[in-house]
């Protein structure tokens, strides 16, 4: 809210501004065009109108989009010295002496403009104490010139009186000298530093700084030699052409100033106060992305979930997300709170030196981003447990289709086959009793075959001895029937749950039937152990090794069943060093 | 006595042992009954089924220890139809003598039924063969079993069923003598110390088989 009015009352101010240098640079296309001293008015007039609007245009634009920075007021203080050197044109002699005064008023804007790009701040004192020349140089000293020249009497016979004037002398001269020597010092100092900033910067500040430094270079360059001829008297003919295409070329600094400053990351200071701005506005999903797509300057950023209980990053709608790709030019980083993982930001990886750049915005937005953490980890679980829902109803479909199949080929065909011997054996009891006993005799060879197999397949749908006697005994049966020697290392003293103890029977049962098909192990040891309101499974063998957990259906069935007890399922299974499935489930 | 809550399961069991020469004195359909029943006719035997209601778990197992307790002189023979040594153990483990295990479908064999009838009845024991197959199939790495013949595991497994000497002798075609030797055998390579009485013989097995 306070933030809302806080943009309301700068936009209102920079539309006055921006009101104000229209205004201002129509009034002085007349009063340019209708100058008695002046040569080029139509030049002059274009360049000023196009520099004084561009930047005062480009820099109310860089105000708005980035309130925190002081390149965009700096560029529209510069703007508006354009339009008051312009004054100097007027006829009028109290407005052409504010003109004067004004017109070396735009170097020194310049000059600061230049120090302070990208960031908007003087870094160095050496910095400050050269602007601060700049605009002394440009300011009193321009004063004390315009007191000691009589324009008329130096050169300019139509300029109006001067009324500051006290005395024309000679000092004048020295004055603009030392003015001259100064700037041109202040200049190449400037160019120094600029110059030693170009080389350590890295390739992605180059980005930024390489139009305006370009451009304003190419300009600046072209003023100093104008000077220079105007101080030297070298060659007054191409002086005029010189200081017209260096102005022309200045008017498009603002551009690249613009340029540059958008393409420029913001500060760590602006990066936050930019997020933390928008934190409060609420704009939904995604809100928080977009506050720090624009505050890292990554348009294709995105975040990424942290989901401890199922050790994976997702995305906001809870589908897992990979942060670990390298390719595309994208990288992770990741965002802790309080020593806990948060999320991950996947950003362009031209960032990578702005790492501390991502991590303290992400610090910033931490609270909001464990809020969505919390968020996408809800949908996650929903996510999962729609699945595993999905699964374990298609597991019992799956289960009833086998059990069907099982006793149709099975029994009941036995039984069938069993009523039309009886129903044989009847018909002979008379006629020929000994045929009658071999088929009674066959009969109930497969009575009991039948018997056997309903027997079996009872114990796989759910083992008597389970209920009645609890997993040791369970175990121990099972261990009993496996084709590979099975050992039960540890079981629990006291029953437990029925679901828990259910749970670990058909882990333990599944894992001793993959050891007995694939693991060609020698031996197998199965324990089951209760700790800190858990119990553990572990299934141990000493097989070959590299079983797939996501190939089987079988194992997938069992981590659903277990996941269904809010526990999980591990499978370890290196190659050659024999296979581990461990359930942990838990159980208070 | 006769317990079993199928009525039909039931009826079957008494017209077999009927034909065979018992005397079926009373049937119950539930373990109460079953009690009831052997308290008042103090039969040889009482034959029960491991599931019966109420709770339709192990019944059986509970009733034919509270027999056992209770009236020493009446042998138990629990009819299951799990192949799980656990019920076996449970039942055989501590006193083979007097008690039986085996499989319902062994019903069939009306021969091989009424012999562990009658050996339950004279305070032998029985043990179905294939819990006893599974006990001895059972997988075990370093294990003594390993060293026995073939012929001497066919001896254990029968007198893990319960057989007197003269029975496996029978069973396998050999003489009593042979048998006696390997018996004597085995119990040398399992390191168990050799028992007289069959009962003993079976527990001692059971404990190792066990182990």
């Amino acid at each position: 809210m306070q933030d809302n009015r806080a943009m309301t009352s700068l936009r209102r101010a920079l539309i006055g501004l921006a009101a104000l240098a229209l205004v201002f640079g129509a009034a002085l296309l007349p009063m340019i065009l209708t100058s008695d001293h002046d040569s080029h008015r139509g030049a002059e007039a274009a360049l000023i109108l196009f520099g004084g609007w561009g930047f005062t245009g480009t820099g109310l634009f860089a105000w708005y989009r980035r309130p925190g920075n002081n390149i965009g007021p700096l560029m529209t203080a510069g703007g508006f010295s354009v339009f008051l050197a312009a004054l100097g044109f007027s006829n009028d002699q109290v407005v052409w002496t504010i003109g004067s005064l004004c017109g070396g008023l735009f170097y020194a804007i310049f000059i600061h403009l230049l120090l302070s790009f990208p960031s908007g701040r003087l870094e160095t004192r050496f910095e400050r104490w050269l602007v601060w020349v700049a605009y002394l140089d440009t300011t009193v000293v321009q004063l004390a010139w315009v007191v000691f020249t009589d324009p008329v009497k130096d050169g300019c016979d139509n300029c109006p009186a001067n009324p500051l004037l006290v005395h024309n002398s000679a000092v004048a001269g020295v004055v603009d000298a030392g003015q001259v020597i100064v700037g041109i010092a202040v200049i190449a100092a400037m160019v120094g530093i600029l110059y030693r900033r170009w080389r350590k910067s890295a390739p992605s500040q180059r980005r930024a700084t390489g139009p305006v430094l370009g451009i304003g270079g190419l300009a600046f360059g072209l003023l100093v030699v104008e000077l220079l001829i105007d101080q030297l008297n070298l060659a007054p003919d191409v002086e005029d052409p010189l200081q017209i295409s260096a102005l022309f070329i200045l008017s498009f600094v603002p551009f690249a100033f613009l340029v540059g400053l958008m393409r420029t990351r913001l500060s760590r200071a602006e990066a936050i106060s930019s997020v933390v701005g928008k934190l409060g506005a609420d704009g939904g999903r995604g809100a928080l992305r977009d506050a720090l797509a624009e505050a890292l300057g990554d348009p294709g950023l995105e975040l990424a979930y942290w989901v401890p209980a199922q050790e994976q990053f997702v995305d906001a709608l809870g589908r897992p997300a990979e942060i670990d790709r390298g390719e595309h030019g994208r990288m992770a980083t990741i965002i802790e709170h309080d020593g806990r993982r948060v999320a991950a930001v996947l950003h362009d990886a031209d960032l990578e030196e702005d790492r501390d750049l991502v991590e303290a915005v992400g610090a910033a937005a931490a609270l909001t981003l464990e809020n969505e953490r919390l968020d996408a980890e809800l949908r996650a679980t929903v996510e999962e447990l729609r699945a595993s829902r999905a699964r374990i109803v298609e597991a019992g479909y799956e289960q009833r289709r086998r059990l069907e199949r099982d006793l149709h080929d099975g029994a009941q065909q036995r039984l069938m086959a069993l009523g039309i011997n009886l129903r044989l054996a009847r018909d002979r009891v008379g006629s020929d009793p000994n045929a009658a006993v071999e088929l009674l005799d066959g009969s109930l060879r497969e009575l009991n075959e039948t018997t056997a197999e309903l027997r079996e397949l009872a114990r796989g749908i759910h083992p008597a001895v389970l209920s009645d006697r609890g997993l040791e005994a369970a175990l121990n049966g099972l261990a009993g029937r496996s084709h590979v020697p099975v050992e039960v290392v540890a079981t629990p003293d006291e029953r437990l749950p029925k679901s828990v103890e259910s749970a670990a029977y058909f882990v333990a049962a599944e894992a001793l039937t993959n050891v007995a098909r694939y693991a060609e192990a020698q031996r197998a040891t199965v324990s089951v152990v209760r700790t800190n309101g858990r119990v553990e499974v572990e299934v141990r063998d000493d097989g070959i090794g590299g079983a797939d957990p996501a190939r089987g259906s079988g194992l997938r069935g069992l981590a659903d069943r277990v996941a269904a007890l809010d526990g999980r399922l591990e499978v370890s299974s290196p190659e050659g060093k024999g296979t581990l499935v461990r359930a942990s489930i838990p159980c208070e | 006595v006769v317990a079993e809550d199928s009525v039909l399961l039931r009826e079957g069991v008494v017209r077999l042992l009927e034909e065979a020469g018992f005397e079926v004195v009373g049937q119950a359909g539930d373990g109460e009954d079953l009690l009831r029943k052997t308290r008042a006719h103090k039969p040889d035997v009482a034959i029960v089924d491991i599931r019966m209601p109420p709770t339709h778990t192990d019944e059986g197992v509970r009733a034919a220890r509270a027999i056992r307790e209770e009236l020493p002189g009446t042998g138990v023979l629990v009819l299951s139809q799990y192949v799980e040594q656990q019920y076996a153990i449970e039942l055989l483990g501590e006193d083979a003598a007097g008690v039986g295990y085996l499989l319902k479908d062994r019903v069939t064999d009306l021969e091989q039924f009424a012999e562990a009838v009658r050996r339950v009845a004279e305070g032998g024991s029985a043990l179905d063969p294939e819990v006893v197959s599974e006990m001895l199939g059972r997988k075990r790495s370093g294990d003594p079993l390993h060293e026995l013949t073939p012929r001497e595991r066919e001896v254990l497994g029968l007198m893990a069923e319960g057989r007197s000497n003269q029975a496996i002798a029978e069973a396998l075609v050999i003489t009593e003598r042979a048998v006696e030797k390997h018996v004597t055998s085995i119990f040398g390579k399992l390191g168990l110390s050799p028992a007289a009485e069959d009962h003993r013989r079976v527990l001692a097995v059971l404990t190792y088989l066990n182990a």
